[in-house]
């Protein structure tokens, strides 16, 4: 695999489709692609594990105010906390962008499986990666706030 | 006349998502009816007048492909029309969807006018 470069402005690209196609939101990639996130804070995480030929994760990190302004924007109502639906909406996110990582390792001949989505939440927690896997972040900008996509890959 | 739609996907957010889209493509829906899951949607299929359903493929208890795979073996309903909606349209997943009886696919993220291409010659 290398390093990542050749995937991450796929990965940006379906980001970016996905946030204006469905969530109806303009975003854009945010600066240089990080190696390691740290403590999340007032966050919500959503992931889909990846299998097969290479295992990894894939997962979107969103601060609370964001992920409420996703899901107020998916279901054309209000959300004030997070929520069912919060976690819901923020899994589907993770779901998507999956699917198109999905594409993207299979055009480099990787065939892949992925988990249903998952999310987690909280005040303050770390992400941590799995020392056997390469890892990289990609920062975003949305109008209520930056978000992270997160991708880690078997070699 | 007014085409009754199922909408199959363990995601309450994403049935929602697909519901606005459907009615913002302009096609001509009467009442759309959600599942969570494959199972759920034959009951409702045995239940409701559906004239066409639009299924996700990865969902618990009974995925897309299991769907199809039952709903084909049921007389009143396997002439049902199925829409794959997935994240995931590689050759090999919709392939066996369409061996499976499925007519089309529409690749999430997807946008109204989508809806109405893929759709709107079934209509």
């Amino acid at each position: 695999m290398g390093d990542f470069s050749d995937i991450i402005p796929k990965v940006v690209d379906a980001t970016v489709e996905i946030f204006t196609g469905m969530v109806m939101m303009e975003i854009s990639q945010q600066g240089e692609p990080l190696v390691e996130l740290g403590n999340i804070k007032d966050s919500i995480t959503g992931m889909v594990g990846l299998a097969g030929t290479h295992k990894g994760m894939l997962a979107v990190h969103f601060p609370n105010s964001l992920a409420l302004a996703i899901t107020t924007s998916f279901l054309g109502m209000d959300i004030e906390e997070i929520n069912e639906d919060v976690q819901d909406a923020i899994g589907e996110i993770a779901n998507m962008l999956g699917g198109n990582v999905k594409t993207i390792l299979s055009d480099k001949g990787y065939d892949i499986q992925l988990s249903l989505p998952s999310t987690i939440s909280g005040e303050e927690y770390t992400f941590l990666a799995d020392k056997d896997l390469k890892q990289v972040v990609i920062p975003f900008s949305a109008p209520a706030g930056d978000f992270y996509v997160e991708l880690e890959l078997e070699e | 006349m007014a085409k009754n739609v199922l909408l199959v996907d363990d995601s309450s957010t994403m049935r929602k998502i697909v519901s606005r889209s459907l009615r913002q493509a302009g096609l001509d829906f009467g009442d759309i009816y959600e599942a969570g899951d494959g199972l759920e949607a034959l009951e409702v299929l045995e239940k409701e007048s559906v004239d066409i359903v639009l299924s996700d493929i990865n969902m618990p208890n009974m995925n897309g492909i299991e769907f199809l795979r039952e709903k084909s073996g049921r007389d009143g309903i396997k002439d049902i029309p199925v829409f794959m909606i997935s994240t995931e349209t590689g050759d090999d997943i919709i392939g066996e969807a369409k061996s499976l009886g499925a007519v089309g696919a529409l690749k999430k993220p997807f946008t109204p006018d989508k809806v109405n291409e893929v759709l709107g010659p079934f209509m």
